[in-house]
């Protein structure tokens, strides 16, 4: 659980691009052993929520936007000695951000929710091409595939990606989400079969356990 | 007329005041006579009376403002002294109007959108591959980790069945020699010295395991060292006898008594008399030194062999790496003596060392504290 009070000095750090400020906040807490998920959901993901609204509200420019994401993504890297200590299980997921979705933080993270709950969690990154995404499918040979977006203008790349998947691999399942499904969208997702909308960290990890 | 004045001079002030542009009127010899509201903020000084080339950050000698006049000529790129110490770059078009220059410089705005892209670009790329990285090195540990468990299994289960036939190929030697012919005595002479050679490998194989699995405790006693020390000079006995290697020993008499764990400091120092009698020549002596002052115990081993090169002394505590000093005898090592070694000494909170000067042998030293409680 991060302190309120806490969680507004390193958003304010966050936003004015105090970088070593962030920094000592994070490894504090997981000097302190925090619960990763609680680090990953009630910091990373609440602020860069805060900043994805500023930023869609017109409060905050691209280059701030940018900024605070470039940092929190360094920021992750605190947390990987505890995030890759966990137990295996045996299980695969690949991780890719849709095609022409250059926003990978989220992605990312939905990747180390499934290392932390003891899977091979396999990032690919931002804007994949689909038949990039085919190619890591037939390497990897995953349990089950995740796709982010965070913009949702970029869902018809998304929605192609789908399809490329779904023509080599008919059976594949598939776990779709990110912060653009705040807008709309959901309805495309449910449209696929095997498909299935995650709304959030806690869903995904309900779903990793079924 | 007077409206559309009044708009002009309303645009001109938004863009002298709000827009990253760069204005001068400049002189023919260059002085600034009029600068905008950008340059001036970005210089951090009022510029009216400076030579332009002043501002200019110029790595080839005096700039001829005259050259760049011409009204047709092309964009030039220069790069502006700026108050935050970073220079700036602007593409600068020059226009001679009556007896003046107008500078005009702008900002490459679609070069810097494709240069923040990049570097964005680079920064997800060099995250993704930290993540890969720490991923990688969690696989590897897990596998170290089971490698570990394995060796220390394998091993366990060696040792049983190797003390067995050491001890029946020891019974036979003894016992069964006058039946058998001589060649047949050769062979039981090999089965006992391949089978000691390979109890050796699987007892250090143990040690190593124990080591890397975070499993190496001590039993730490209060221990007298010269006890230690002549118990290990009785187990080296046989071996400097068979080559005709004198022990030399050189021990300070009133050494108190440490905490240590005996038996693993007897392992050291075997090892390292061992060591030392494989490496000296036959019918010459190895010399060891024991002493002590108010904080820790010294101990060293020379021996009269070739010594070692300077460029082989990391090799030294690696595993499996051998340096090319060769064994007098010909005697087999197992690569791992020398890591089990330091590992037993630093457990102890001590230091091991090596000493080997041109032509006069290897001297291998460790210091163990007094006081561990």
């Amino acid at each position: 659980m991060i302190e309120e009070s806490l969680y507004q000095r390193y958003f304010n750090a966050l936003l004015a691009g105090r970088r070593p400020e962030c920094h000592e906040t994070v490894q504090n807490l997981v000097d302190a052993n925090i619960d990763i998920k609680a680090l990953y959901g009630d910091l990373f993901q609440r602020s860069m929520y805060q900043v994805g609204e500023l930023w869609e509200n017109n409060r905050i420019t691209v280059a701030n936007e940018h900024l605070a994401t470039s940092i929190t993504e360094s920021l992750l890297n605190l947390s990987y000695p505890l995030v890759f200590a966990v137990p295996r299980k045996s299980r695969k997921a690949l991780i890719s951000c849709s095609p022409n979705e250059y926003h990978q933080v989220g992605g990312k993270m939905v990747a180390d929710i499934f290392e932390l709950n003891g899977w091979d969690g396999h990032f690919i990154g931002a804007n994949a091409p689909a038949e990039d995404m085919v190619q890591y499918i037939q390497e990897i040979k995953p349990d089950v595939v995740g796709l982010s977006l965070a913009i949702l203008s970029n869902i018809d790349q998304l929605k192609h990606g789908i399809e490329v998947i779904r023509a080599d691999f008919p059976n594949m399942d598939l776990l779709i989400g990110g912060q653009a499904f705040r807008w709309g969208g959901i309805d495309m997702i449910k449209s696929y079969p095997g498909a299935d909308y995650v709304s959030s960290l806690d869903a995904l990890e309900k779903m990793i356990r079924l | 007329m007077a409206a559309d004045a009044a708009v002009l001079h309303e645009v001109c002030a938004y863009f002298d005041e709000k827009a990253p542009v760069l204005f001068f009127k400049l002189s023919p010899s260059g002085v600034i006579l009029e600068a905008n509201a950008h340059a001036t903020a970005l210089a951090g000084r009022p510029l009216a009376g400076e030579q332009f080339q002043n501002l200019i950050v110029n790595f080839t000698g005096e700039l001829d403002i005259s050259a760049f006049s011409e009204a047709s000529g092309p964009e030039r790129l220069f790069h502006i002294h700026t108050r935050s110490g970073l220079p700036q770059s602007f593409y600068f078009s020059f226009k001679p109007v009556s007896d003046y220059i107008l500078v005009f410089g702008r900002l490459d705005t679609q070069e810097i959108e494709a240069m923040r892209k990049e570097v964005v670009s680079l920064n997800q790329e060099l995250n993704n591959l930290m993540r890969q990285l720490h991923q990688k090195n969690a696989q590897l540990s897990r596998l170290n980790q089971e490698k570990n468990q394995f060796l220390g299994m394998a091993a366990h289960d060696l040792r049983k069945p190797i003390g067995l036939i050491i001890a029946y190929s020891e019974f036979l030697i003894e016992e069964a020699a006058g039946l058998l012919g001589k060649e047949h005595q050769g062979f039981l002479n090999t089965i006992n010295s391949s089978c000691t050679f390979m109890k050796r490998l699987v007892d250090d194989f143990l040690d190593v395991s124990a080591i890397e699995a975070g499993r190496f405790d001590l039993d730490l006693q209060p221990t007298e060292i010269m006890d230690v020390l002549e118990q290990s000079l009785t187990l080296n006995h046989l071996q400097s006898v068979k080559k005709g290697i004198s022990l030399e020993v050189q021990a300070q008499e009133d050494i108190p008594r440490a905490f240590l764990d005996a038996s693993k400091i007897e392992q050291v120092i075997t090892n390292l008399v061992s060591n030392a009698i494989e490496h000296t020549r036959p019918g010459t002596a190895v010399f060891i030194r024991l002493s002590c002052d108010n904080e820790a115990i010294l101990f060293s081993v020379q021996d009269q062999g070739p010594g070692i090169a300077p460029e082989e002394m990391d090799k030294l505590f690696k595993p499996f790496e051998k340096t090319s000093a060769k064994k007098t005898g010909g005697e087999k090592s197992t690569g791992l003596g020398m890591l089990i070694t330091r590992k037993i000494i630093e457990s102890h909170g001590g230091r091991i060392w090596v000493d080997s000067p041109p032509g006069e042998g290897a001297t291998v030293s460790f210091i163990l504290p007094h006081q561990r409680r």
